[in-house]
């Protein structure tokens, strides 16, 4: 007679379960500390302050930024000190994680989610007159991180969205983000896989306010994208995984793109390519840098972030990774000309008409991410 | 020291709790998730329960076609697999002898490598400059590349097909080690050819591994997210490239979770439907 399997009692199971979970629970231990407090304010209680800290920080980064290039001056300066990193995989999931109670002490994301934090009361005012490379930031990068007039972010990384074309391949210039949209095209575009960066597109060609669209406003723009949507290779999602080699290998034409690719083609010269300087003005986006208001190491972890605004780190996101850096000086120091005409350096105007990533509200959020699923489920 | 029932219970407690902490718990969080009335930050304290989420979904036309998008290509794919698999088994169970583990262990050796590398390695060999069409190309079978091998439907199938042969021929390896020979010899004794061996008694007895094997390629396959990303482009979206989309890039957990469930109960009833239609009791001796 086979064996049967042992009833075990429901008691049991209850009680096991819950002795897991509690076990699990005792050993995530966030730190303590109240939301949204603001800096310190006196240097001396700050140095003592900064005696108490534990000589160890954790960011909250995207990958890649954990290379030691990119926080070199603090690597140099700070030997001791344990720096760990978490990666999130999108400005969605870094609020996710910090909502979630993550241990970071710092976080990096990208222009569009500053009030999130804030509201949240998971982010702490940056007290600046610690920061020793603070005055090299320009107004505009500074005016980014604040929140309310307070300034809880610092600006790091930045960058511009154009088009990038392959000009054996397209006849003429491109001057207008219109071109996603050309059927001339079709088999050969290529779209950032991003619901908001739809609607700043749409946006700038339909001349919308991006702050404030309407819901009929929305209808058109999910319309005009399904059209859109055969038009595409693919919606890339990584700009050195799935977008950068597209445009290397000839298969990509057009593409909504960072500038990043576009210096990386420039150097290889796989392929010649233009970024465009549309009509319409390109789009700009910042990388910046929060601390968190749970964070037992606020002096350590200015530093950390006086320390990414420092030449060799500043710098190294420009040569390496080619994104700006918000330290001007390094800006201004640029000469490789590969680099010039990424960033557009001897073209003060492309600035000007530039426009910069606006924060986005939670509906906002919802309904255009929502769009852009209706519009790849199509 | 245990007694029989004593060991017996000792053995089952842990894949119990496993199941219980690691799957139903889980499965019960995510399902409390998506029955939050908004997005952003899960909080409990206002609204819950409420099915707005569910209301959404299934009055957007074009998740529920995607669903059933991803059902069809998870159908084509267990079958493929399935159908591809059961060679590689019968060659291991019934002629491979003594060398039978040298060829399981060959039959694994690609686990040793990680799944996105072998996924990445198909996009390289079906892209525009892959391997494929280098073939294609040089024989002169195409004067163009073939476009299509990458970033379609087509790839997503191709790779997922080639990810679970191996898994798949497991099942019914085991299913078909445990075919009493001395059926076969009775049938050859009594005159049944080769093909009247095969088709009379060897498939029928290996079917719960074949249905096992289809069901385990099936059932995981229908939230697969990862390869359509990878090759499947705009048309090789499947529904799990969704889930993934609302947790990942909109941070709208609850709408997510809504839309987990609902593949989750979809694959169930199907699972069920199907387990009813196939009676194994009469189609397996």
């Amino acid at each position: 007679m086979p064996a049967r399997i042992p009833h075990v009692p429901a008691w049991f199971i209850a009680f096991a379960s819950a002795a897991l979970v509690l076990a699990a629970c005792q050993n995530q231990g966030g730190t303590s500390g109240s939301p949204g407090a603001s800096a310190p304010a006196s240097a001396g209680a700050t140095e003592s302050a900064a005696a108490n800290e534990p000589n160890e920080l954790t960011v909250l980064e995207w990958s890649g930024y954990e290379a030691p290039d990119f926080w070199t001056d603090f690597k140099t300066a700070s030997p001791d000190t344990a720096v760990d990193f978490e990666f999130g995989i999108s400005d969605a999931d870094i609020l996710s994680l910090m909502e979630g109670g993550s241990a970071a002490d710092i976080f990096h994301f990208y222009t569009g989610w500053q009030q999130f934090y804030v509201d949240e009361g998971l982010v702490q005012e940056i007290d600046t007159s610690k920061l020793t490379n603070w005055d090299k930031v320009p107004d505009a990068f500074k005016a980014m991180g604040q929140v309310n007039g307070k300034q809880y972010y610092l600006p790091w990384d930045w960058g511009f969205t154009s088009i990038l074309y392959n000009t054996s391949k397209v006849s003429g210039t491109i001057d207008t983000w219109n071109a996603l949209f050309n059927q001339s095209y079709a088999g050969h575009i290529s779209m950032w896989d991003d619901g908001p960066a739809a609607v700043t597109v749409s946006s700038y060609i339909h001349n919308y306010d991006e702050t404030k669209i309407t819901a009929d406003q929305l209808a058109a723009i999910e319309a005009e994208w399904k059209l859109q949507k055969p038009l595409n290779l693919h919606y890339w999602t990584g700009e050195y995984t799935d977008f950068c080699p597209e445009v290397q290998s000839g298969d990509i034409w057009v593409a909504y793109a960072w500038q990043g690719c576009y210096a990386t083609v420039l150097y290889d010269q796989s392929q010649p390519v233009a970024y465009a300087n549309p009509k319409e003005g390109r789009n700009s986006w910042v990388g910046l840098y929060g601390i968190s208001a749970n964070t037992e190491s606020y002096d350590l972890a200015l530093k950390f972030l006086d320390a990414k605004l420092a030449a060799l780190t500043c710098g190294n996101a420009v040569t390496l990774f080619y994104y700006g850096c918000a330290n001007q000086e390094v800006m201004n120091a640029i000469e490789d000309p590969v680099l010039i005409q990424a960033f557009g350096i001897d073209d003060p105007s492309i600035l000007e008409s530039t426009n910069f990533t606006p924060p986005v509200t939670q509906k906002q959020r919802d309904d255009w991410t929502a769009m852009w699923a209706r519009v790849k489920a199509e | 020291m245990l007694g029989r029932r004593g060991s017996l219970w000792f053995l089952a407690v842990p894949p119990y709790l496993w199941l219980i902490a690691l799957f139903l718990m889980p499965l019960g969080v995510v399902a409390a998730i998506s029955l939050l009335p908004g997005s952003g930050r899960i909080d409990f304290s206002g609204g819950w329960p409420s099915l707005n989420q569910y209301q959404q979904v299934l009055e957007t036309p074009a998740y529920l076609r995607r669903l059933g998008i991803s059902v069809g290509m998870a159908f084509v794919i267990a079958a493929s697999a399935t159908i591809l698999a059961y060679p590689i088994a019968y060659f291991l169970a019934f002629r491979a002898r003594q060398r039978a583990t040298i060829f399981l262990v060959l039959l694994l050796v690609p686990f040793a490598s990680s799944y996105l590398l072998r996924v990445m390695a198909w996009k390289l060999l079906l892209g525009r400059e892959g391997a494929i069409n280098w073939v294609l190309t040089s024989v002169g079978l195409v004067k163009e590349p073939v476009g299509l091998l990458v970033y379609s439907q087509a790839a997503v199938v191709i790779t997922l097909v080639y990810v679970w042969i191996p898994f798949a021929a497991l099942p019914i390896y085991a299913a078909l080690q445990r075919v009493d020979r001395s059926h076969l010899e009775a049938a050859a004794d009594l005159g049944a050819g080769p093909w009247t061996r095969f088709g009379r008694i060897t498939i029928p007895l290996s079917l719960p591994g074949v249905l096992a094997t289809f069901f385990m390629v099936f059932i995981p396959t229908v939230g697969e997210y990862v390869t359509p990303s990878l090759v499947g482009g705009i048309d090789g979206l499947m529904y799990g490239n969704l889930i993934q989309d609302f947790f990942t890039r909109a941070g709208n957990w609850p709408l997510g979770s809504a839309m987990a469930v609902l593949m989750l109960l979809a694959v169930l009833i199907l699972v069920t439907l199907a387990l009813r239609l196939v009676d194994l009791r009469r189609v397996a001796p």
